[in-house]
């Protein structure tokens, strides 16, 4: 009787070994390189909107069967990170995606553990000397709009409160939409928020403007402060 | 003890030897009852009929009131979703609504070569058949021309593929978007005198007729797209045009259009339904969603009971509490955004009146006065508080207004209850604000196609309702379309007026693009139209604009309140509140990438000769 149950064992070894020297081949560790990198104009961060996935970045890979993009997503600083596997990728933006001039060049580089690569635009505006103050309910903004790269006319300009630091123009909790601004000169405009509920209710303030290329799928945006 | 183990051993050694060498005799040897040969098929006159019938129902997609499709009425903006949890769109997807089905092609395309060759079917049958495959593959690339643009387009071909064959022949880059609805419209030509000009039990199959009004949807969709994009800050393109169509071609497109829509006006068996003339809302009710002795409907998806797998929940999930058979009720219900787009027979905006110009509540005998006047078809397309289903109405109550010390207090309270004068406080049908299941949150229920049959909101037998497709009143808009883009005024004044009239609105003078986008959008609620009008307007950007509050991004309800002002004349009558509507949480936000579905990359990777879509 022994004898039998050792048999069954031995039996049951072979199963037992098989499960504990599988799993070699298919196995990798998790990529630990990374790129990093802003979108930038004049070596400044870009502003963009930082949620729903909106301004993406495409890294391709040559030399593999498959073409699929990885997207690479654009925080609301202009900002980007991924990780990766060491090796040669190419950076490109995505079709007209962002408030700058449709530009599918591609930046070439090589990971080797960190790799910094900043994305050169041309955006349609900018923005420059931002300034934001809160007096009792309004949100003061001061700015001035710079043409770039020419072409195309300003759809809108807007004024965004929000109450985290997140805010663009699907994130936010005052709005104001301004139309009909010139650039080269400071404009100075101010966002009410005696009625907002998240205002009176004390929570924490957050500004930012944003401006709207005509026929653009995305706006360019300042940077975001607090202001409370 | 050790000897009787070794016995055993060879006793299942010998049983499995046994085993392996005279088993399955014939068992592997039968033939398969679910592959059919082609000559099975081809031989059999039956066989044919019945694979065409399954082609049949491979052809329901976008927004329809099928299994489990309430949703697709709630993410536009003609219904609030209400079966609990909120809805937290943001956004549209990259493939919403999008079809691919190359399957159904090389289906329908080898069925094409079998009928072809056929000895078992009689010439005209042929004919009818090969008219009906081709059609249902037209209106295929059709579906697949509407959400992502040209692609490719393989003809009669039924691809071969071995081992070793170069594929690279069997990969087909995209046609141009011009190029796919040019097919399209080619292949309705071809088609139309195979088709019969009869029509046919519950309008379930294609005829010349259905053929001719897809000629027309396709050339109107194409002409709009050849217009309007081009009117675009920024056209939405691709370098080889398999998204974007040349201006120039649009009048081209138009005349293809108001011809084909005209042939199905002035020709076909089929009219703009008047049965009842004395009561409109009925009319249009029955025009729509009751199917026996209609001569409104050209093509529908028809549904038959009993039958398995056959009916659809729609009426199960989103009939009002107090007429369900069932526990479901109440899924979704219309929003007051739809409401307010039907006109009054006298004033083109359509805003229920609920306050005065010095913001005081209008007073109503009876909640249903709130909607005296208005457009016939919102009658037959809603249910509005008070309104009868069946019968009997519909109590639609949010709460009290109570008039205490000069201000109006807002009483509420769980479904069905009364307060200590016995008047009924909250319906259980609602609507509420809250989260709850099984309770309306937009004050309206649906009324097209809501069953009326006995048990057809029950799980165990749902409704056979159908699906209209297509129905004359679209042909009647697309001529007014087509004559407005022409510059036709008179006929397109001639022809907008008779749905308006049907509608018993007043009648319009001149037409433009608006007034058809507006027709369009209170004619044909919930009947998949919405969302591509206001793509191929390019407005849908605009309206679902992404703005909190915005008039037509924003989702709104209208809550109907009991006066409780005793003492006063107003006691006992009914005011309006309109609010948000609690349970969407964000407005509708339809950015540019929306404008075309995203090519999915599993696609390209299989054929590098698909290109990319804008914004992709």
């Amino acid at each position: 009787m022994m004898t039998i149950m050792r048999k069954y064992v031995n039996m049951l070894l072979l199963p037992a070994i098989v499960a504990v020297s599988s799993c070699g081949l298919d196995n990798y560790d998790a990529p630990e390189s990374k790129i990093q990198g802003r979108v930038v104009y004049n070596g400044e961060p870009v502003g963009v909107r930082g949620t729903g996935e909106a301004v993406q970045l495409q890294l391709y890979q040559d030399g593999y069967e498959l073409r699929n993009p990885i997207p690479v997503y654009v925080a609301q600083d202009g900002s980007f990170e991924a990780k990766l596997f060491d090796g040669e990728y190419k950076l490109v933006t995505r079709d007209n995606n962002g408030p700058w001039v449709n530009d599918r060049d591609t930046t070439v580089i090589n990971v080797k553990g960190t790799a910094n690569a900043d994305i050169e635009v041309t955006p349609f505006y900018t923005f420059s000397n931002v300034q934001f103050s809160l007096s009792g309910s309004s949100v003061n903004a001061s700015f001035q709009i710079n043409e770039v790269a020419g072409g195309r006319d300003i759809d809108y300009v807007l004024i965004l409160a929000g109450k985290t630091s997140f805010v663009d123009d699907v994130s936010y909790t005052e709005r104001r939409e301004i139309k009909g601004l010139s650039t080269g000169s400071t404009i100075t405009e101010a966002l009410d928020l005696t009625n907002n509920a998240d205002f009176k209710a004390g929570k924490p303030i957050f500004a930012r403007v944003a401006l709207r290329p005509a026929g653009k799928d995305q706006a360019i945006y300042s940077q975001v402060v607090r202001l409370r | 003890m050790k000897k009787s183990s070794i016995s055993i051993f060879k006793v299942l050694v010998l049983a499995g030897g046994i085993t392996c060498f005279s088993s399955c005799s014939d068992f592997l040897e039968r033939q398969p009852d679910t592959i059919m040969t082609d000559d099975q098929i081809f031989g059999d006159a039956v066989m044919i009929r019945s694979v065409l019938a399954n082609y049949y129902g491979r052809v329901s997609w976008g927004q329809h009131n099928g299994n489990g499709n309430s949703y697709n009425y709630t993410i536009l903006d003609e219904a609030g979703k209400s079966d609990g949890g909120p809805d937290n769109i943001q956004g549209y997807g990259n493939d919403l609504w999008r079809v691919y089905d190359y399957t159904l092609i090389r289906n329908i395309n080898q069925f094409l070569k079998g009928l072809r060759e056929t000895t078992a079917l009689a010439d005209g049958d042929k004919q009818l058949y090969e008219g009906e495959a081709r059609f249902l593959r037209a209106w295929l690339y059709f579906n697949m021309a509407r959400g992502m643009g040209g692609m490719p387009i393989v003809g009669d071909e039924v691809f071969e593929y071995q081992s070793g064959t170069d594929i690279t022949a069997l990969q087909y880059p995209r046609s141009t978007e011009a190029g796919i609805y040019d097919y399209i419209i080619a292949e309705c030509e071809a088609i139309s005198s195979l088709l019969s000009d009869k029509t046919n039990q519950h309008s379930a199959r294609a005829n010349k007729w259905t053929a001719q009004m897809l000629k027309a949807r396709a050339a109107i969709y194409a002409g709009s797209l050849a217009n309007y994009n081009n009117k675009m800050t920024s056209p939405i393109r691709t370098a080889g045009g398999e998204v974007g169509i040349p201006a120039d071609r649009a009048e081209g497109y138009y005349q293809q259009a108001l011809a084909a829509a005209k042939d199905v006006i002035d020709n076909s068996p089929y009219e703009l339904q008047l049965n009842k003339p004395d009561d409109l809302q009925r009319n249009f009710y029955e025009a729509i969603s009751i199917k026996d002795n209609n001569t409104e409907v050209i093509w529908a998806q028809d549904r038959i009971y009993p039958g398995t797998g056959q009916q659809t929940n729609f009426t199960t999930a989103n009939i009002p509490g107090s007429h369900a058979e069932d526990i479901d009720r109440a899924y979704a219900g219309p929003i007051l955004n739809l409401v307010e787009d039907f006109e009054y027979t006298d004033d083109r905006n359509g805003d229920i009146h609920i306050r005065d110009n010095q913001g005081n509540y209008i007073f109503y005998n009876d909640p249903l006065d709130a909607f005296a006047n208005k457009d016939a078809r919102l009658g037959g397309t809603v249910i509005l508080p008070n309104a009868l289903f069946k019968g009997t109405p519909v109590v639609l109550q949010a709460g009290q207004k109570v008039w205490n010390n000069g201000a109006w207090q807002t009483i509420t309270s769980g479904g069905d209850e009364r307060d200590d004068a016995g008047r009924l406080v909250t319906a259980a049908n609602g609507p509420n604000r809250s989260t709850e299941p099984y309770v309306n949150k937009t004050g309206f229920f649906f009324r097209k196609f809501l069953d009326e049959a006995s048990l057809a909101s029950t799980r165990g037998r749902n409704s056979d309702m159908w699906f209209p497709r297509f129905r004359f009143a679209e042909a009647v808009l697309i001529a007014a379309e087509a004559a407005m883009e022409l510059g036709q005024q008179p006929v397109a004044v001639g022809y907008i007026n008779q749905v308006r009239e049907r509608a018993g609105i007043q009648p319009l003078t001149s037409v433009t693009v608006d007034d058809i986008i507006q027709e369009r959008r209170v004619e044909f609620a919930f009947e998949d139209h919405r969302y591509w009008d206001l793509k191929r307007f390019r407005r849908a950007h605009i309206v679902w604009n992404g703005v909190v509050n915005s008039p037509t991004a924003q989702q709104y309800a209208l809550f109907p309140y009991l006066v409780v002002a005793p003492g006063t004349p107003n006691d006992g009558k009914y005011v309006f509140d309109k609010l948000t509507f609690s349970n969407s949480l964000h407005p509708r936000f339809f950015e540019l990438r929306n404008y075309y579905n995203f090519i999915d990359l599993g696609w390209q990777n299989a054929n590098p000769k698909i290109v990319l879509n804008p914004f992709q």
